[in-house]
């Protein structure tokens, strides 16, 4: 039972109280270039999911099997890292296409752009490497932790996508003064979301 | 040298790569509360885009098209590593304050984009040209976020222990300013004056990119 409330709040804590975009400015580049449409941010949902814990069992695995022993974490963990999430993007979108032709048709375009999405890179490094942002959370993950919280962190990353999109759907249709017009409002609409996502903050003590 | 010059102001004004490419977005908003923290992170963004471009360029010719882009992320990432160890080093207050934003330079569109985009295919004095100037544009412009949220939220400008500018006694900063909703909605704003700006000078219609990546197509 213990764990259980544990792990739910690690949940909780990843995917509202510390949401990744709204609260930590992490990923914002698809946030803002693929939410015009709600289908597409979707998709791009979807693969952040897919990818980010994926990533995370990558470098979890590589951090403690590889870099710790080796004493060399402190200055590899950077170019360290963002190989194995390139190479692990790059295995994903192969073995897609040739075994999953519809997923791939559905994913495909979004697994080149996560590549360079700090979301992936934050998280992975986040989840293995505790305190390297401040999420107030208490560190030393194990294995079981880094997964839970790297799924909330990447739902956290959909829920706020998906509703950003809806918005900028009606935002399209508004009358508004032309150097207003696309990204400026849509700017000015974020942080109206985001004033939401602050009213969480401290949650739970999380 | 006029084409050396125009590359350069491309970058500060009409291709800014904040305002108008929209790329490289995340550190700006996350570590714009502070002026100090802000002209730091310029400064480290210029030398990683400089040096990276210079490389980038150099090597140009023996880099195969399919295996570019791992390349390009290992030079990005060994320059990234210098700046992180000579921060800590010599300003370890500056590092606390950018923190993740450091390493987080790796994947920053901006740079990748710039290697990708016009490094990778111009000789390299006219990518040293377009790296520090994409480096100065994004250093105004997050400088310039910072200062107005600096000195309208918390009252004052402090920039390495010295107080440079303070409101009076009176002036209650709202807070909300030096907070995440603060800091889309100037943003917000700025982009809406540099448009104007853009859209006055010139006449041409800024779009921004929409895909912060460059990788789109190249596959």
């Amino acid at each position: 039972m213990e764990t259980l409330q544990h792990f739910a709040l690690l949940l909780v804590g990843g995917a509202l109280v510390n949401n990744i975009l709204l609260t930590r400015f992490i990923g914002l580049c698809p946030f803002f270039g693929v939410s015009s449409s709600v289908d597409t941010s979707l998709g791009m949902a979807g693969a952040v999911v897919f990818v980010m814990t994926l990533a995370t069992t990558a470098t979890w695995v590589f951090w403690n099997v590889l870099l710790v022993p080796l004493g060399v974490g402190d200055f590899l963990y950077i170019p360290a890292f963002i190989l194995v999430i390139a190479a692990l993007v790059q295995f994903v979108e192969m073995y897609l296409r040739k075994a999953s032709p519809a997923l791939y048709r559905s994913l495909g375009i979004f697994l080149p752009l996560i590549t360079t999405n700090c979301a992936v890179l934050a998280t992975a490094t986040e989840s293995v490497r505790p305190g390297f942002f401040k999420m107030g959370i208490e560190y030393g993950f194990s294995f079981g932790e880094a997964l839970v919280y790297t799924v909330g962190i990447s739902l956290g990353f959909g829920i706020a996508l998906l509703t950003f999109a809806a918005l900028r759907e009606r935002l399209e249709v508004a009358p508004a003064p032309e150097v207003m017009r696309g990204t400026p409002m849509a700017f000015i609409t974020a942080g109206l979301l985001s004033l939401g996502y602050v009213g969480l903050a401290g949650l739970f003590g999380l | 040298m006029r084409e050396w010059v125009a590359v350069f102001r491309r970058g500060i004004a009409i291709d800014n790569p904040l305002t108008v490419l929209m790329i490289g977005l995340c550190a700006t908003l996350a570590v714009s509360t502070k002026v100090e923290g802000a002209l730091f992170m310029g400064l480290a963004v210029i030398f990683v885009l400089g040096m990276s471009s210079i490389i980038v360029s150099s090597i140009r010719s023996l880099v195969p098209e399919q295996v570019r882009i791992p390349v390009f992320i290992v030079i990005i990432a060994s320059f990234v590593t210098v700046v992180d160890l000579t921060l800590k080093a010599f300003f370890p207050d500056i590092y606390l304050f950018l923190g993740v934003w450091i390493p987080l330079i790796v994947v920053n569109c901006i740079i990748l984009g710039r290697a990708e985009a016009f490094s990778y295919h111009q000789p390299v004095r006219l990518a040293v040209a377009d790296g520090l100037g994409m480096g100065l544009g994004f250093s105004v412009v997050i400088v310039a976020l910072a200062a107005i949220r600096e000195l309208f939220g918390s009252g004052e400008i402090v920039f390495l222990g010295m107080r440079l500018i303070t409101f009076p006694e009176w002036y209650r900063p709202p807070g909300v300013l030096l907070l995440f909703p603060g800091a889309f909605i100037i943003f917000g704003f700025i982009i809406a004056i540099a448009k104007w700006y853009n859209m006055r000078t010139s006449g041409r219609l800024i779009q921004p990119d929409p895909h912060c990546t460059i990788k789109e197509g190249s596959r």
